[in-house]
Order: structure tokens, then sequence, then C-alpha cells
């Protein structure tokens, strides 16, 4: 197990480092010298002489005057020292920029997921066992329909319908603006902008995992010990809920753990169209304004926290399931 | 016996069935009983070969802008003259998208698509002689020659000049947020927005104006004996009148490009350009012109024996006039509508009457930008897939027939591929790449970051299959006959495993018109003027367009959606009729 581990982490690094290597060649790539951006404003009023000498100095301060293999290994130790740059825009270390934008997401996020799974798994099981029954074939065709109709769809309209027709739900942004809520009437307008983002993104979602809980199932309920079951005269109920579905739970939870890394990632789209200041908002907003050095490190934040939920998944899946043997 | 053996044959399970017909005939006959699958199907091919037939009669230039149609609702009211005023009508007012017309009575109606502060028409006006029609305001003068105005009220339009309220008016005209009146001393007054219309009133100071024309640029004058004045204060084409017609002119028009004018003796004459051939004046109508209209591009002349004729411009039918126009006394165009008065006050109307789906905020119609829109999705979602299947299937086909080290290392990377974030990485590869290149280079890199970023997933499912194939008989037998490795994968296994590969790549090609849409919502992939269904929605994510201009989403949404429901019901159905012992486990 513990040898697994280490092998997975290593690869991970060696994955780590080569998109690492792939994408800063990337930016690298984009036109604009942001040591020039960095002293235009001073262009007026210095002399030429002393622009050219503010502008070497900020080329040496921002590390571009070394060869370009130089700038990388910077980048990446500083990167792995927790140190992620600094944004053009912001004037502030992307660390601290990072802050605020992950917390509203987590926030966001872990309404979702709880709400999600408790709507889809219900759902999902009745399907499975009502299987080809007309409930069935409903769950079927308007889940595929959840799935086809994507997310902005969804969210312009409900925001018509509950944010301008029936105006239930503020239409955009974190806070009642002018209100100045301390305590716990903050913490609920925050819940009450929260909310239609949620709805949204919970009714977009319901799709995917209401199939995936229902194929779950069926495929436990086709195994042989559910035939065994039924052979000895137990009850449906008993089948179904003890033997079949203890089973369906394994790719149940390995969903269920890849969703607690996806937390951390916010939902670009959702998060733009509510103005909902979270880490998705973050990654548009700073491709937009050309801020580069937020937008790799928000690149690499997202690469990252694909690789560990792909590592996480795995190990719970041997976890849950003593049968699954690792190599 | 027959007969038994007809009732044997619908008692099969499909496990009996599969001895008895090829497994593609089982398909086909599974599908055609599968009627959400068949009727997906149906509505997917109505819309594709709407998208991708429709447009060659009707089509809109990419870059079409006109500001005079932007943000119209859905319908066709435009030339929907009220009965009461049919049959005794004495003028029309015409407007973008709406009309005012006045019947002998002096009373005024309405119709089209009119703004709230349109509607709130004066109503202490008395008789109304007269009328002109702005982009979304009207001018009126009653009987006394007085002057009265409504509709949109900002750059002081709704601010009569003191000099016009004490004095009597002889003529009036309206344009683009600007309104002039000819006083009955010949004197001009202007009054309204100053940067849309270019109009310089003193210009016309010590002459005796008659009447004053306004096109979407600037204006005319017409004095009592026959010359014309050029308004705008910037050089523009309208100054050149020919000099040997100055003093001769009985009327003048303005299409957007050139200026018309009609002589004494009956014969056009024109300057400006010569867009939409609108110089090119039929035979035979010089000489007999009565009068003479216009409207932003095409023109119509009303000849000596009550017929009319019109050329220029038509990409709305407001050059086609409708047969059997006869004795008509008046015309009246202005945009792309028009309508003829005859002798007993009929009204016959020809011209734009409005749009299926409504325009978006440059005046473009939806409609027709959701059938492009449609063709560009589909191509960038097909191409697309292609890309992918063709990574897909090599890769996938080399891991599965070679396994071991070959395998590994192939999956390995599919697994790298397969964990980049999507979204996240196509829009910053369309954000870094995208600004560098053409509109077209641009699509063309949307379809391949498409393609090279979902091949993983077609990858592992071929390999899979590959793996389940490569131990049969018949891979042993061309192994046996010595044929090259490279056939036996590509010629001999995958088409075995070509109906799973297909029912995949429809489930892929909703996913990948998804992204697309995603991306170009967003504001990263397909760029304007180009349209696709998701772009069409980008500029309508601001509460006022979702809530006032509900069309310009409503639709492409539409659009979108059903597209994309009927490939995957379709796609469902396509799998369940490959693999029917999935769903009768």
């Amino acid at each position: 197990m513990a040898k697994y581990i280490l092998k997975r982490l290593a690869y991970m690094v060696v994955v780590f480092f080569i998109l690492s290597i792939l994408l800063f060649g990337l930016f690298k790539m984009v036109p604009g010298d942001p040591a020039r951006m960095l002293v235009e404003g001073q262009k007026m009023s210095v002399s030429p002489e002393e622009y050219e000498m503010l502008y070497q100095q900020a080329r040496a301060r921002l590390g571009l005057d070394k060869p370009l293999v130089m700038q990388y290994f910077s980048w990446f130790g500083n990167l792995l020292s927790g140190d992620f740059g600094y944004s053009s825009i912001y004037r502030i270390p992307v660390t601290e920029l990072i802050g605020p934008p992950m917390k509203n997401t987590i926030c966001l996020n872990i309404v979702f997921y709880v709400l999600l799974f408790m709507i889809t798994v219900p759902l999902g099981i009745k399907a499975a066992v009502k299987q080809n029954t007309v409930f069935d074939t409903t769950v079927q065709v308007t889940t595929i329909i959840g799935i086809s109709i994507p997310s902005f769809i969804t969210a312009l309209l409900f925001i018509f319908l509950f944010a301008i027709k029936l105006p239930i739900f503020p239409i955009s942004g974190m806070v009642t603006t002018g209100a100045n809520y301390t305590g716990f009437r903050a913490f609920t307008d925050y819940l009450y902008h929260l909310s239609l983002p949620v709805i949204v993104m919970v009714f977009a979602g319901l799709g995917g995992l209401t199939r995936y809980v229902r194929g779950a199932l069926l495929d436990a309920l086709s195994m042989d010990y559910v035939r065994t079951a039924r052979a000895k005269g137990l009850r449906e109920k008993t089948v179904i809920y003890k033997h079949a579905f203890r089973n369906a739970l394994i790719p149940i939870t390995g969903y269920v753990v890849g969703s607690i890394v996806a937390i951390f990632g916010g939902s670009i789209i959702i998060e733009t169209l509510f103005s909902w200041n979270g880490v998705g908002k973050l990654l548009i907003d700073s491709l937009m304004n050309q801020d580069y050095t937020v937008a790799l490190a928000m690149q690499m934040f997202y690469i990252l926290l694909g690789l560990i939920a792909n590592l996480v998944t795995d190990l719970c899946y041997c976890l849950v399931d003593p049968r699954i043997k690792l190599e | 016996m027959l007969k038994k053996g007809k009732k044997e044959e619908k008692q099969r399970s499909i496990l009996e069935e599969e001895q008895m017909q090829s497994p593609f005939r089982t398909i086909i006959k599974n599908l055609c009983e599968n009627k959400i699958a068949m009727g997906s199907a149906f509505v997917f091919i109505v819309i594709f070969l709407m998208c991708f037939i429709l447009p060659i009669w009707f089509y809109q230039e990419m870059n079409y802008q006109d500001p005079t149609q932007k943000n119209i609702g859905p319908g066709f009211s435009f030339l929907s003259v009220p009965k009461e005023l049919n049959g005794n009508a004495k003028a029309i007012g015409v407007g973008p998208t709406f009309g005012v017309g006045i019947d002998n009575d002096g009373v005024v109606y309405e119709w089209g698509n009119l703004t709230d502060r349109l509607k709130q028409i004066p109503a202490d006006m008395g008789k109304v002689v007269d009328i002109a029609v702005g982009q979304d305001h009207v001018l009126a003068v009653n009987e006394e020659g007085k002057l009265f105005t409504w509709g949109f009220n900002r750059m002081n339009l709704n601010r009569i000049p003191a000099e016009v309220q004490s004095k009597k008016v002889k003529s009036i005209a309206a344009g683009y947020q600007v309104s002039v009146v000819v006083l009955e001393d010949g004197s001009v007054v202007k009054w309204g927005n100053e940067n849309t219309v270019d109009i310089v009133d003193s210009k016309t100071k010590g002459e005796n104006v008659k009447l004053v024309r306004i096109n979407i640029q600037t204006g005319l004058a017409l004095t009592e004996d026959g010359k014309l004045i050029p308004l705008a204060k910037r050089a523009t084409a309208f100054d050149a009148v020919p000099d040997e017609i100055q003093g001769k002119v009985k009327d003048i028009v303005l299409t957007d490009k050139t200026a018309l004018a009609l002589l004494e003796d009956g014969s056009i004459v024109c300057w400006g350009s010569n867009d939409f051939h609108i110089k090119d004046i039929p035979e035979g109508v010089e000489g007999h012109v009565v009068s003479l209209a216009a409207g932003r591009n095409h023109a119509v002349a009303l000849l000596d024996d009550g017929t009319a004729v019109a050329w220029g411009g038509n990409n709305n039918k407001q050059a086609e006039l409708p047969s059997g126009l006869k004795n008509i006394e008046a015309i009246y165009s202005k945009y792309y509508q028009n309508y003829a008065v005859d002798a007993e006050g009929n009204i016959t109307t020809w011209g734009l009457k409005g749009y299926l789906f409504g325009t978006d905020n440059l005046g473009r119609s939806v409609a027709l930008r959701l059938l492009k829109g449609g063709q560009m999705t589909m191509t960038v979602g097909f191409v697309s897939v292609i890309i992918s299947l063709i990574i897909g299937i090599i890769i996938g086909g080399i891991s599965g027939y070679y396994a071991g080290k070959v395998d590994i290392v192939l999956m390995r990377i599919a697994e790298v591929v397969g964990s980049l974030p999507f979204i996240p990485l196509a829009l910053i590869l369309s954000a870094l790449i995208g600004n560098k290149v053409s509109e077209v280079g641009r699509i063309i890199m949307i379809m391949v970051i498409l393609g090279i970023l979902s091949w993983p997933g077609v990858a592992g499912m071929v390999r899979a299959q590959v793996l389940a194939e490569r131990q049969k008989e018949f891979v042993t037998a061309a192994k046996a006959l010595g044929v090259r490795e490279m056939n036996i994968i590509f010629r001999h296994i995958v088409p075995n495993v070509m109906t799973i590969i297909i029912v995949n790549a429809t489930l892929a090609f909703a996913t990948c018109m998804l992204t697309e849409s995603g991306l170009s919502f967003l504001g990263f992939g397909v760029g304007e003027p180009i349209p696709s269904w998701g772009n069409m929605l980008n500029n309508c994510r601001s509460s006022e367009v979702i809530s006032q201009f509900w069309w310009r989403w409503v639709f492409p949404s539409i659009a979108l959606g059903l597209c994309t429901i009927s490939i995957n019901l379709f796609g469902d159905g396509l799998r369940k009729a490959v693999d029917p012992k999935s769903s009768e486990r």
C-alpha cells in the first residue's frame, strides 16, 4: 500500500513537472513585456536614461534578464515553496489574492454537493429498483435532458424566472449592496445570495449523478450474490438495501471522495454569471485582464486538484473494496 | 408449417435472434422500435437541415449592422395598418419599426413595434395634417400650423424651441434623435441630439426653404425656387449637388449614401455612391416620374400613369412591388417599409414586416444568426469529434493490441491529458493563442483544442474493446496469414468495434457542442461577428437583456438545448440498440 502510494506520488510529481513546463512555455509565448508595463507610467516623468535604468531594474526584479530555463526553474522553485508570484493588476501576492475567493468557492461547493447527493442518491436507487418501469424511463429521459442543457442556459432561465419575474432571489453578487450587515444577518444575507447559484448548479448536476447512481446499483443487482440472496428467499428490501446497495456504494463513495477535492475548484461559468467572487471567476478575470501570473498559478492549481482527485479516488476504491488490488 | 415458424420468430430472445440475423440488422431493428430515439433523430435531422439549407435563401451579411433595427421583439406587425385608416388615409410617416398615419379627419393612428412613449399620443392636437417620424419619436402639425411631438424624450427632443411654438410650421422632418422644422418664413430650426445626424440649420440663412429631407447621416434642404442646400457641417458625398440641376429640382430623397433629385421635367438625377445599384434607374422611368420615395438603400418612383417602380437594395424585399398596384396617389417609403396610397385612400404595403425571432443589439436578425450559428456550432462539434476519434482510435488501437509497455506509456499519457481540467485549459489556450490568429483561424484552433483534449475517453474505450477482440480466432488467422500488424489493428479489429465507437462518438458530439458553446458563452470561443449558439448568448448576461430582450437568449437556448437533447437521446437509444443485453440485466 505505502509502496503504491509512493509510486503514484512520484508519478504525480513527474506529470505535474511536465505540465508546468508546457504551461510555462505557453505563457511565455504571450506577446507583451511585464517589465515594460510596470515602468510605463513613469516614462513621461523621468529622463530617457533614467527610464532605461528603471526598466532594466524592473527586468532584474522580475527575473526577466535571465535565460528562459533559469526563469522556469526559479518560478517552479518558488511555486514549490508556496510563492505563486505577484499579481500585476492587484499588486499583491497571488497567495493573498486567492484567499477570499477560495473561501467563497468552498462555501458554494459544500452546499451544492450536500444538496446534490441528498437528491440524486435516492432518485438513482429508486430508478434502478424500478428498472424498465414508467418511472425509470421518465428519470432516464429527464436526466438525459438535464445532461444536455448547459449550465448557463439553466442559469439564464432561473435568473429570468426566480430573480426577475418572481423576485425571490438576487440576480447576482454576494452581498446586498449598501446594507452593511454584520453578524448573523450578514451570514443569512450571504446564504440568500448563495441560493440561486446553488439551485442552478444542483439542477445542472442532477442528471449526470442520478444516472451514475442508477448504473452502479444496476451493476450490483446483476451480480450472482443478489441472485443467491433472492434464491434464499430474502425479502426484496433486504436484497436491495443490504446486499446490492452496499456494493453499489463503492463507486458512489469514489465519486463522493472525488467531489471533496472538487470543492476547491470553482465552476467558471456559474461564478462568472452570478458575479460570485470565487476561484473560477478569479481565473477568468485574470485572463481577461491579462494578469498572466495569476492565470498561470490558477491553472497549476486546477491541474494539481485534478491529479490529487485521481489519486484520492483510486485510494478510496481500494480502501472500501478490499477486492481491488493495487499494483 | 410456415405460420408456425413466423410465430416462433416473434418470441425469440435477443440471444437467439443473433443467430438468425446479422448484428447490423438487429441494431437497425432495435433502433427503429425505440420511439424516443427515432423521434429525436428526426428532430436533429430537421434542425441540421434547417441550419445547412435555409441560409442558401435566407442570408444576412456577417458584418451587417443596423442601429435603427436593434433589440426589436419578434413579430410581423411593422406593416399592419389599422382597418380604420385603410380607405381613409391621408399621409403616413414611416419609422424604423413602426408606422404612424393620419386619416382625412386628422386622427392619428400608430402600428408596428411601438415603445411605451410612442403610444402616448397627445390628446389635444385637433386636426393633424402632416406627420414626420424619426427613430423613435414623432412630429405632427395640425391645421393651424401648430407643432406637437411625442415619443423618445431625451436629448431635448421633447422641448420644442420657442421660435417654433410662436410661428406657423410649413413642413417637418425627423431623423435619428433629431427634429427639423421649416417655418412659414422659410427658415429652418433643428433640435435634438447633436452627435447623430450632421445637420447645421444656419446653412440655409437667407433662403426660403420649402422642405428638408434627412437620412441616417445628414440632411438636404430644398428651397422654394428649386435649389438644393446640403446641411452637413463635415464634407459628405451629398455636397456634390450637380450645378446644372440647381433651380430645377422639384423634390429630393435620400438613401443612406445616395441622393436622388426629381427634376421638374420628371427625370431623376443621382449623386453619391452606387451601393445596391441605386443609380441604375430602370428604363422607361425617366420623364414620367411624379414623385419619389426612398428607404435605407432602395428608391421607389411614382409614375404619371399611377403605377410605381422600385429599385436598389432588396435585402428585406423592399424593392419588390406587389402586383396590381394602380391609381397610386402617393408613396411613403423609409427604412425598409413602403406604403402606397391610392385615390380612394386604400393602403398597399410591402417591405419589411418584422423579424421572426426579433433582432439583437446590433440590429441583426436573431433567426438568421441562429441558422448560421447552428452551422458553426455543429461544424465545430463535428470536426472536434472527428479529431478526437482519429487520435483516440490510433492510440487506443495500438495500446490495446500491443499491451505491455507500450500500453502503459500510452495510457499514462492519456491519463495525463484526461486529468487536465478541461474548461480552464481550453480558456487559457484560447486566450493565449487566440489573439494572434484571424477569426477563422480561431475557430480551427477551438476545434483542435476540443479534439486534442477529449481523445483520452475514446482511446480508453477503443483499448478495452481491442483487448477483448485480439484473442479471437480471426486475429490469429490474420496473423497466420502474415498480415501486417497495423492492418490487423485498423482493418480487422477496429471495424469490429466500430458500432461502439459510433455510439460514443454520437454522445461526444453533443458534449463537444456544449463545450464550444460554453467557451463561446464566456467569450473565449468563436468570436464576433461569426455567430455560434454560444456566443449569441454571450452578450445576454445582463439582467436588462434577460428580462427585456428575452428573445435574444430564449431562442438560441432552445436551439442549443433541443439539438443536444436530441443527439443525446438518439445516442442513448443507439447504445441500447447496439448492446441490448445492457438493458436486459
